[in-house]
């Protein structure tokens, strides 16, 4: 990100102290206007207020972490950006999640379309009971009505996009079920790309996954990058550092800090930040 | 390293390495004394028990570079933890070198000492004074995690500078006085850059307190007064050293 659009540190150092600007002016400074932008965001579960008053700016094009300890609300943030938790009673969001400036959070919201420019990947790989073909085919039906030769095309390029093809190419047709954690977890990484998003939530996408499956999912999202804007929850924090452009650090359903990854990883500002960066936290 | 981390080896691997190089400096500390000490009394025993402490330094540095390395490996360090321990790695280094200047003035006193004494001989202890009062503020700055302090040593090395200078201008004035002056001036010389390039280590080492307590390198010019390499005495023209 070029420096001259960095703010003097003075100046941003000022705003920690302003609650009433803290989440907007500390976000990532950008030539290009953010991808998604939210604003004053709570959300609860219930009576429980997970997240209190978010205010964040996603760029497009680049990745952005979320990081903090277990229950500080990152994993809620990223479920309120394509509404996922809308399937499930007692949950709610208020405030704005404005993706290319239209908020997403409106009621007359269509979900599934919602859904198709906004992908996720889960923790756990989740492919379908069906066809590693079928996997990828399955979103794309959804949404469009394509000739056999046409969605075989779409096939091989998520699945090449997902660095997976190379792999899977001569057994299509076998069980997605029958792949490797890893495997299975690239499967879906094409499955969310098949159906051409905008951006893509990762929700911890390598933890359950070996070294070496984890490295070709951070190759994978440092390819993406280039055409997506991906944001991306984990607990670990040295992917967060090797794999992101920003980071924001929260804790206790606030947004302590955020800026660029490099930043945040060598000279925080905020104290809380570097405690937890640095396993000082308690 | 204020608050502890949750894992306690972590603490105590960062403190034996801060440990080490707080040994390294009172070592270096000391090493520097007693070749001062060799120099004025002309003490060759001691010169040569310098020279042999030397050893016991470059295993220090060993002990370090080994700590740094599973540190790296096994921590992952990260922000002000990643300082401590790059800053260990390159003070260690510095001290290293600091010891080692330490040892070649020794060194090199046991030869002057097989000769008559020069009058030189008296400026470079004051030279040696101010290098140990550079290395050890620095080192205390080091130990109290002080950029200030720091910043008051990168500053003052300009004033050993300034009597490297002045020694280097007088030592290439005896040389042309009298040719017997030769031998005994010449280590001298090479004693004085020894002792000055102690200070360059003292400030380098200053400039790692500084980012390691600041996090951004010190990106201003360090004044210096080290004006030797453009110096040039003209022999006198009458006088004996003048071609015919």
């Amino acid at each position: 990100m070029a420096g001259a659009h960095r703010r003097p540190v003075e100046q941003r150092t000022e705003m920690i102290a302003d609650p009433a600007i803290f989440g907007a002016d500390l976000a990532p400074s950008t030539a290009a206007p953010p991808k998604i932008v939210i604003r004053n965001l709570h959300f609860f579960y219930k009576q429980f207020e997970a997240l209190k008053g978010i205010n964040l700016d996603l760029p497009d094009k680049s990745v952005t972490a979320f990081i903090g300890p277990s229950g500080c609300g990152k994993s809620t943030l990223l479920r309120v950006i394509n509404r996922i938790y809308d399937l499930y009673p007692g949950q709610r969001a208020t405030g704005d999640v404005l993706i290319d400036g239209r908020n997403v959070l409106d009621p007359g919201q269509d979900l599934n379309l919602l859904r198709a420019k906004v992908g996720m990947v889960f923790q756990k790989p989740t492919p379908f009971p069906m066809s590693i073909a079928d996997n990828i085919a399955f979103g794309i039906r959804l949404y469009e009505q394509l000739p056999a030769s046409e969605m075989e095309d779409r096939i091989e390029q998520a699945l090449r996009r997902a660095a997976l093809w190379d792999e899977v190419k001569d057994k299509l047709k076998q069980s997605g079920l029958s792949l490797s954690g890893g495997q299975q977890q690239r499967l879906c990484i094409a499955r969310a790309i098949a159906v051409e998003p905008e951006i893509l939530l990762l929700d911890e996408p390598a933890s359950a996954l070996d070294p070496i499956s984890t490295q070709r999912i951070e190759e994978l999202i440092s390819e993406l990058k280039t055409d997506y804007c991906i944001v991306i929850v984990t607990h670990n924090m040295q992917q967060a550092a090797r794999s992101s452009d920003y980071t924001a650090f929260m804790y206790l359903g606030e947004l302590i800090e955020v800026d660029e990854t490099e930043t945040i990883f060598t000279k925080p500002r905020v104290g809380r930040t570097e405690d937890y960066i640095t396993g000082r936290f308690g | 390293m204020a608050t502890e981390h949750i894992i306690k080896s972590y603490d105590e691997e960062l403190r034996r390495l801060n440990n080490t190089i707080t040994q390294m400096g009172g070592l270096g500390e000391s090493q520097l004394a007693a070749a001062i000490e060799a120099v004025v009394k002309r003490d060759s025993e001691l010169a040569a028990r310098v020279v042999e402490g030397d050893a016991r330094v470059d295993q220090l540095e060993r002990e370090v570079d080994g700590l740094v390395v599973r540190l790296l490996a096994l921590r992952q360090p990260m922000a002000r933890d990643l300082r401590e321990i790059l800053a260990a790695l390159r003070i260690a280094s510095d001290l290293e070198r600091i010891c080692d200047y330490a040892a070649n003035v020794a060194k090199r006193s046991i030869v002057l000492n097989q000769s008559p004494p020069v009058k030189p001989v008296y400026t470079l202890p004051r030279m040696v004074r101010l290098a140990q009062a550079l290395t050890k503020d620095v080192l205390d700055a080091y130990v109290a995690r002080d950029a200030d302090k720091a910043l008051v040593v990168w500053a003052r090395d300009e004033e050993l500078d300034e009597m490297y200078s002045s020694l280097f201008r007088e030592l290439l004035t005896y040389m042309m006085e009298d040719p017997r002056n030769i031998t005994a001036c010449t280590h001298l010389l090479f004693m004085a850059k020894n002792v000055e390039r102690i200070g360059d280590h003292a400030t380098n080492i200053a400039e790692t307190v500084y980012f390691l307590v600041n996090g951004t390198p010190l990106t201003q010019m360090r004044p210096k007064r080290d004006n030797s390499a453009e110096t040039m005495i003209a022999p006198r023209s009458s006088g004996a050293n003048e071609p015919t």
